[in-house]
């Protein structure tokens, strides 16, 4: 009874079980030894040992928004894991990854971030729908496919970044070149010619990492808060100072400029 | 007889034996084979009437004969399990594959099965005989033994089989109530002796956002 030979995969138990480690591609197990971790709400698939897991923003654990999560507008998406034994995390069969920072400084996607350690602080990122995670600690992201490491210069397609360390936020980059004038114009909005789908990047600079996916599946957004309504700041929905081209406005993916302004008038 | 091609194709292999599979899951075969439907899973006709009674449909077939049989069904991942005269308890809608000697039934599963989202019963398959089984992302097994129990979320559990009492727990509050709910809000807890297994995704469950 106690042993299955050849039962498929194989079988894990506390003792077998890696600490703090990948299982598979898939999943992740955190070792609790009367610690805490934050997780996103409903990622623990399976824990053995006792443990607690509490949302943030109450009773005893309200002194957390205030040392780890600087943005109280979305504690309530995350969870405390107190306890102690091994738990394991997954997120809808994505690939999931851990990292571990130094003193350093990530901006992640919002729905990308799974479970990050308490000595770690989370904030917003101006740039709307990401999280920034700063200090020292261990954190695991998931991505739709393995995560490439690389170094800039370099430009990324949009929905392949998954998030970058060190190094300033991106900026964006158009083809200007194959978009504009009257034949970019044609191209974009006929296709004919050869609209590639790649005319816009994110471009990035200085001395850093940038972490992609290696699929360009975008992961469901996680809700990461409005920023107050402050002039100034992106993505509030307050006073817009300069031309329509604020960040926040929506636009689809291959909808760069004006109309005008792909016509050259 | 039962080995995997890769982790998402199940390749059998047959010397005049049978095996039962889920109805349309055959990719490919080579030799010799013969595919039947069966009505009511095999169980003759209490069964079907309590697989109808249940909501534990499935539709299975019967493959015989000499050669190799692929089977996959949407890109799922397939894990093998080998029973000995041990229950394995499978979703009805995670079974892919059975050697023809195992007996397949019905059980009530009571809240767990509720919390699932999958309704109040599950599948058994019992005997001597090879099972192979779905999941949504490699699956993990653990193991349940008397010094080690092991809690679960409904959502990402898939099967389990040997000797084991679950039971239900809730962490509901009236901070759930409020919205404050710590997201984990029902789980199941094995005690005994056997083993479970989960997947790294959660379906949808009544107490997926609690």
């Amino acid at each position: 009874m106690s042993h299955y030979p050849g039962a498929g995969p194989a079988v894990h138990d506390p003792m077998t079980l890696p600490s703090d480690d990948n299982v598979n591609a898939y999943t992740f197990c955190v070792e609790l030894k009367g610690s805490q971790w934050f997780l996103q709400k409903g990622k623990m698939i399976a824990y053995y040992g006792s443990m607690e897991f509490n949302g943030i923003g109450h009773g005893r654990l309200d002194r957390l928004v205030r040392t780890s999560f600087h943005s109280p507008l979305h504690a309530s998406d995350w969870v405390v894991a107190e306890g102690s034994g091994k738990m394991l995390l997954a997120d809808r069969a994505f690939d999931v990854n851990s990292y571990d920072l130094e003193d350093g400084n990530l901006t992640i996607r919002s729905g990308n971030l799974l479970a990050f350690q308490p000595s770690l602080t989370l904030k917003q990122s101006i740039v709307p729908g990401f999280l920034t995670l700063i200090g020292t600690g261990k954190f695991v992201a998931a991505s739709n496919g393995p995560v490439v490491f690389m170094e800039p210069p370099i430009r990324v397609d949009p929905q392949a970044l998954v998030g970058w360390a060190d190094c300033p936020s991106p900026c964006h980059h158009y083809d200007h070149g194959y978009m504009t004038g009257v034949m970019g114009g044609l191209r974009a909005l006929t296709g004919l010619g050869g609209a590639s789908g790649e005319e816009h990047q994110f471009e990035f600079a200085g001395a850093g990492t940038v972490l992609l996916q290696s699929s360009e599946t975008l992961m469901a957004e996680q809700a990461t808060g409005t920023p107050p309504p402050d002039a100034g700041v992106p993505g509030s929905g307050g006073v817009r100072t300069g031309s329509s081209q604020a960040a926040g406005t929506p636009r689809l993916p291959g909808q760069l400029g004006d109309l005008q302004r792909r016509f050259g008038l | 007889m039962f080995r995997l091609q890769d982790s998402k194709v199940l390749a059998v292999d047959m010397t005049g034996d049978a095996v039962k599979a889920k109805n349309g899951s055959m990719v490919a075969y080579d030799g010799q084979m013969a595919f039947k439907k069966m009505s009511g899973g095999g169980e003759g006709l209490r069964g079907m009437v309590t697989r109808r009674l249940t909501g534990e449909q499935m539709t299975v077939m019967e493959v015989k004969g000499h050669g190799t049989c692929w089977f996959a069904d949407r890109a799922s991942e397939i894990n093998l399990v080998t029973l000995r005269g041990d229950t394995l308890y499978v979703e009805s809608s995670n079974l892919l594959a059975t050697d023809a000697g195992l007996r397949t039934g019905t059980t009530f599963t009571g809240l767990r099965g509720a919390s699932q989202g999958n309704g109040l019963f599950t599948t058994t398959v019992e005997g001597h005989g090879q099972a192979a089984i779905m999941s949504d992302g490699q699956a993990v097994v653990l193991r349940v033994s008397a010094q080690y129990p092991l809690t679960v979320d409904p959502g990402a559990y898939v099967a389990h089989q040997g000797n084991l009492r679950q039971s239900f727990q809730s962490g509901v509050t009236f901070r759930t109530l409020l919205g404050e709910g710590g997201g984990e809000a029902f789980q199941i807890r094995f005690e005994g002796d056997g083993l479970v297994y989960v997947q790294p995704s959660e379906r949808n469950t009544i107490a997926g956002d609690v």
